[in-house]
């Protein structure tokens, strides 16, 4: 079976074990990647509102889950 | 269930709710359970683990590795998942390392989400699979007609169970869990 088949026999797989694990799996990296790129944003100056804006949620949801943790390590102030 | 522990049983029991809830609100897994026998550091556990050449720190290492504390935030068997959908974990980590400098994925500790009722749920639950263990380890004691559950029973508990993570490291570090169980049951007996 080619590499390609296996993929998307994969991505489809009946077996919800593996489906719910790739969905557990990948919510963690998104949830990691989300605190990196908005870091990065507050860091290079982008509003809370921008920055909602981009990730197409309310400021008040990204305020809430971010803003209690410095952007750059070990300052508060940004 | 815990009156027949032993005092060093109770505080293997008391290091794997620690390790568990040390993780986030995670249930007291296996891996716990495992990390509590090693952490005692001079049991009759851990010397039999010794003496089949199973060391301490692999185990523990092997354990990180597979749980979300891993090298990159993300576990082994997280790797493995996002394999299955068609993605590469390793060129991400690598991309944002890249970008960011390395370990900035790992220090990107998503912030615990506010959810009360479930953290009263998780926090220092035993995992169906612990829970399973610990009666294990409480059948093996009434086995072996030993009148205390100590951290050895603990240990072929776990063995006997079986399925956890435990039992999935102590196979990676090439333990047989059946020859395991039977270094413990003769220790056992030369010590009796």
């Amino acid at each position: 079976m080619s590499q390609a088949t296996d993929l998307a026999a994969a991505a489809g797989s009946t077996d919800p074990k593996v489906g719910l694990r790739a969905v557990l799996a990948l919510r963690r990296l998104l949830e990691r990647l989300e605190v990196v790129q908005v870091d990065n944003a507050r860091r290079q100056g982008w509003s809370w509102q921008e920055i909602a804006d981009a990730l197409e949620v309310s400021r008040q949801a990204v305020h809430k889950k971010h803003a209690g943790r410095p952007a750059v390590p070990g300052s508060w102030e940004a | 269930m815990f009156e027949r522990f032993t005092d060093r049983s109770r505080t293997v029991v008391r290091h794997a709710v620690d390790e568990a809830r040390a993780e986030g609100r995670r249930p007291v897994g296996t891996e716990h359970l495992l990390l509590g026998v090693l952490a005692d550091g001079d049991n009759l556990a851990v010397r039999v683990l010794a003496q089949a050449g199973i060391r301490a720190e692999d185990l523990r290492a092997a354990v990180a590795r597979h749980t979300a504390g891993g090298v990159d935030g993300l576990g082994e068997a997280d790797a493995a998942a996002l394999r299955e959908i068609g993605i590469d974990l390793a060129a991400i980590v690598a991309r944002i390392e890249e970008t960011f400098g390395p370990d900035a994925l790992r220090e990107a500790v998503p912030p615990p989400r506010r959810r009360w009722g479930r953290r009263r749920l998780a926090d220092g639950r035993f995992s169906p699979r612990a829970k399973k263990v610990l009666e294990l380890s409480l059948r093996e004691a009434l086995r072996l007609r030993h009148r205390h559950i100590g951290t050895e029973h603990i240990l072929l508990g776990l063995l006997h169970e079986g399925n956890g993570l435990a039992a999935l490291v102590l196979t990676e570090a090439g333990a047989d869990l059946d020859d395991l169980r039977r270094r413990v049951e003769a220790a056992l007996r030369t010590a009796a």
